[in-house]
């Protein structure tokens, strides 16, 4: 079993040899092991094109777990489910949202660590072949999601650098032959590591993440029919600046048919959204 | 005829196996998986605070049997060793033991899914093509479980539940309902996503996730409880295991708690499809303010959430 969200890996392919032994039987052996004339090499397809899964279109946040640490901004010291230590306990008590406010920093509750996390709408779309975008409503924010070599120097940010790769699944059939398109398959999931963050706010009553904290994220699509479709993102935020232990949540998107709920706001110290 | 009618059904066959995913190619879920996810850990641990139901999209049905449920029913004998229903598996601090079983020919005809507590009964997952007994057949708090496999997911429908709890704060959920869990393997983690559908208590379907971490070999929670506990032991467990037990059960104090302790208006609290949009974080920014006062209650994690999911909150 290849390893998850940590792991610098390339494809699953847990049931690729399956795959490959079946099609060897049947006589489609993929090309290097056919007797035929060298073809100009075609170039590697690209991550849009590898996607397994289409999370592009119009997602809203369905917010169905800490729904009061989420859809309001909770009281001074609450700071449940979050592993914090002492130290961010201090800060956390000593945080002001007008002073963060009046300085300008009214987005730091809406960083990489949380971003997914707010109620909010998503917009995924491919800004190329070898990146995906995603816009959200609430705080006006853009991630970029890269696939491919990382760039080499990369200044901090508030949505930091977000490596991303697909983990794909190949699935045969009752013969060994792939199921899905290109020879591939449709399912798979998305995984992402973020890291280079400017430090920010885990919740918006104060509680830090800081400079060195790194973002693991799963991304599932579910999907039950044409109108039943979620997207679900599994994070894992570690810092060793300010918690004893990884911060894990999970995220649910349900599928929209448009972007008329689309409704772009400030960032908002004060308010859930 | 008859030889054209064999070629057809071979045909056919062949058809069909191109067309569908193997049943022997899937992705193993053995294993001793336990709660990773920290959100909620007070909820999974305490369990949910009286009467606070935003973000579950409850019908009238469903929030009046909320708001009148007893806080000590629980202590009634007939339900002290009461198990939760399959979507337990969504609320309690718990993971589970994935085995498993095989026919002889060595395919997959089952996973059973066991919990380390007594109160979420064994999950038998069919994946043999099992007949679905008739929905007047016998209901269990397990149901009746059939999976199959979605590329990298499980996906597992499950039907037959039994009258029981949605929620350890006395929401209910009916012998009608019907649960869609997928479960997707990453490496050691392996994510999980609900879709719970009750017609008689729910307006929407309810989605919940969460994400679960795999033990090594041979290992298991530290803590198992195994067997029923009596309400009044439950009660002295380190600072009572339902939360609403130790409530006063008179209605208007407990729709007061949530108003009380966080200044979270009834409007929000009593739940509703609504309440699980932003656009209803936008209606309570005229309605919500911040408690004026430091936080009294479940405020803090301290000790681990790991590896078996419980936080150990002791500052209330």
């Amino acid at each position: 079993m290849s390893a998850g969200r940590n792991s610098s890996s390339g494809q699953h392919g847990v049931l690729a040899p399956l795959a490959v032994g079946a099609l060897a039987l049947l006589g489609y052996a993929p090309s290097p092991l056919r007797a035929q004339a060298p073809a100009a090499a075609k170039p590697a397809p690209t991550p849009r094109a590898q996607a397994p899964i289409d999370p592009t279109g119009y997602w809203v946040s369905l917010i169905t777990q800490n729904w009061q640490y989420r859809m309001v901004v909770p009281g001074r010291g609450e700071y449940a489910d979050i592993p914090l230590n002492d130290k961010a306990k201090k800060f956390a008590d000593a945080w002001s949202a007008a002073a963060d406010t009046a300085a300008g920093k009214a987005c730091e509750a809406y960083g990489a660590a949380v971003l997914m996390r707010n109620p909010e709408r998503l917009h995924i779309l491919w800004q190329d072949e070898q990146t995906l975008r995603v816009d959200t409503d609430a705080g006006r924010q853009t991630r970029l999601l890269h696939f491919g070599t990382p760039a080499s120097q990369q200044s901090a940010s508030l949505q930091g650098y977000s490596s991303a790769r697909w983990q794909i699944d190949r699935v045969v059939n009752t013969f060994g032959a792939p199921v899905g398109r290109d020879g591939s398959s449709h399912y798979g999931s998305l995984i992402v590591h973020t890291d280079h963050l400017l430090p920010g706010l885990l919740r918006k009553n104060g509680v830090p993440y800081g400079a060195d904290t790194t973002v693991g994220e799963i991304w599932d699509l579910r999907i039950l029919s044409a109108s039943d479709q979620w997207l679900t993102i599994s994070t894992k935020v570690e810092d060793p600046q300010y918690l004893f232990q990884p911060y894990v949540y999970d995220s649910i998107f349900q599928k929209e048919p448009d972007g008329s709920k689309w409704s772009p706001g400030a960032c908002s110290l004060t308010t859930g959204l | 005829m008859k030889v054209q009618s064999r070629v057809m059904a071979v045909l056919a066959g062949i058809a069909t196996g191109l067309c569908c995913v193997t049943a022997n190619a899937q992705i193993d879920l053995s294993g001793n998986w336990v709660l990773e996810s920290t959100q909620d850990a007070v909820k999974y641990d305490e369990g949910p605070l009286t009467d606070m139901f935003a973000g579950i999209p409850l019908n009238e049905e469903g929030r009046q049997a909320g708001i009148t449920y007893p806080g000590d029913e629980g202590q009634e004998l007939n339900r002290q060793c009461q198990p939760w229903p399959t979507h337990y598996l969504f609320m309690g601090p718990w993971g589970g033991r994935f085995a498993a079983v095989r026919d002889t020919d060595g395919k997959l005809a089952a996973w059973v899914v066991t919990s380390p507590a007594y109160d979420r009964l064994t999950m038998t997952i069919w994946m043999d093509g099992h007949v679905p007994p008739h929905p007047l057949d016998l209901h269990t708090f397990a149901g009746f479980n059939t999976g199959r496999y979605e590329g990298n997911t499980l996906l597992v429908t499950t039907t037959q539940l039994k009258d029981a709890y949605l929620e350890r704060n006395g929401l209910p959920s009916s012998n009608q309902e019907l649960d869609k869990i997928f479960f997707t393997r990453h490496g050691d983690e392996m994510t999980m996503m609900g879709v719970i559908n009750d017609p008689v208590y729910l307006e929407a379907p309810w989605v919940l996730a969460r994400t679960l971490k795999l033990l090594s070999e041979g290992s298991i929670v530290d803590d198992p409880i195994l067997y029923c506990m009596p309400a009044e032991v439950l009660a002295g467990f380190t600072d009572g295991y339902h939360s609403a037990i130790e409530l006063p059960p008179r209605e208007a104090e407990q729709l007061a708690f949530m108003k009380t302790h966080y200044n979270l208006p009834l409007d929000a609290t009593l739940g509703g499809a609504r309440t699980m949009y932003p656009q209803f974080a936008r209606k309570l920014e005229t309605e919500y303010k911040p408690p004026a006062t430091y936080c009294q209650l479940y405020c803090l994690p301290e000790g681990h959430l790991l590896p078996y999911g419980p936080a150990h909150i002791q500052n209330r």
